[in-house]
């Protein structure tokens, strides 16, 4: 049962069925845990910013630090104008980053080990960011597609080339976040039945590998969500300024 | 007269933080985190122009061609997206 290292991104029903016309919305493990993390990002960020002292407890370090973090993210790369957007590109941060931290603990289900889950995110990261290059430049966003200094013979090819890569965007967001996490928590379930099928005498090296990829994995889980960011800041950047 | 000097003494210390917020840019996370970035980007323009000949071959009843064009296509589209990102990493 347990042994199977894909048994652990089985989705499974918790309650009772829900359908509306043929389409199940049911609440799963997987619901169960989004909304775990999104608790846990409500309570320490409350807890965080609720006393402003001058010096700061752990947990509003942690609040503070995280906000400078992302802050300057975005003036990084996307530039002052990029400031109004710092509610979104936070909370997308945190839920990536607490749902892959959460998948970390033992029995816990990792959500963006689904790619439906991530690529949801990056569609709507990916319209987003289109309806803003569209609202603030009107058909000249279409620039975009259309590189300085090409010769006219070429030009057909480098359009289609600039959108294939430009529709790629989503599809590399989001299938990044969920091989990463999906490779990596299977790897260590691998390890994880390595240790109890050679017991007490050979499984001391697979155990010893088990531990070094749990570090291994939880830089993983941050540096993902950090990547998620990074690039929903550069493709807001692309939209907001369009230098071609 | 006070002012004055304070306010160049002001204009100094913010050009110092500005200047380090430049150099400080290059941390080893965000190198990672690119290299990340390279390599699923390279096999995500494959997989559009795939899909996309696919589909085109689909409409217009043309099988193999068009899946075989867009195909290679895709691939020039990722080698000039890792073109690209690596062109922004030297900057």
């Amino acid at each position: 049962m347990a042994t199977n290292p894909m048994h652990q991104f089985n989705v499974y029903r918790i309650g009772p069925q829900i359908k509306i016309d043929q389409i199940d919305i049911s609440f799963t493990n997987a619901s169960l845990f989004m909304i775990i993390s999104c608790i846990s990002i409500l309570l320490i960020f409350n807890l965080g910013s609720s006393k402003r002292n001058i010096i700061p407890n752990k947990v509003q370090l942690l609040t503070e630090l995280s906000y400078t973090f992302i802050s300057k993210m975005i003036s990084d790369t996307a530039g002052s104008k990029g400031k109004p957007y710092f509610g979104f590109v936070f909370s997308l941060f945190m839920f990536v980053l607490f749902c892959n931290m959460l998948g970390m603990l033992p029995y816990a289900f990792t959500v963006t080990s689904h790619i439906i889950v991530t690529f949801v995110l990056a569609a709507f990261i990916f319209i987003g960011v289109t309806v803003i290059g569209f609202t603030k430049h009107g058909f000249g966003y279409l620039k975009l597609f259309i590189p300085s200094g090409v010769p006219i013979v070429l030009l057909p090819l480098i359009v289609v080339i600039e959108i294939i890569s430009y529709l790629s965007r989503p599809i590399s967001l989001s299938v990044r976040l969920f091989a990463n996490m999906m490779a990596g928590h299977t790897m260590m379930k691998v390890f994880g039945g390595f240790v109890i099928s050679l017991g007490i005498v050979g499984g001391w090296l697979p155990l010893s590998f088990s531990v070094a990829l749990t570090g291994l994995e939880i830089l993983v889980a941050f540096l993902q969500a950090y990547v998620f960011a990074i690039l929903t800041c550069i493709y807001l950047n692309d939209a907001l300024n369009l230098h071609h | 007269m006070t002012n004055n000097k304070f306010k160049t003494r002001l204009e100094i210390a913010k050009k110092r933080i500005s200047k380090r917020a430049t150099k400080s840019n290059d941390n080893k996370s965000s190198l990672l985190g690119v290299a990340f970035k390279i390599s699923t980007e390279l096999v995500a323009a494959v997989l559009v122009g795939t899909i996309i000949g696919f589909i085109f071959d689909n409409w217009f009843g043309t099988k193999p061609w068009l899946i075989l064009t867009f195909f290679f296509v895709g691939v020039i589209a990722g080698v000039l997206n890792v073109i690209k990102s690596a062109k922004n990493m030297q900057n």
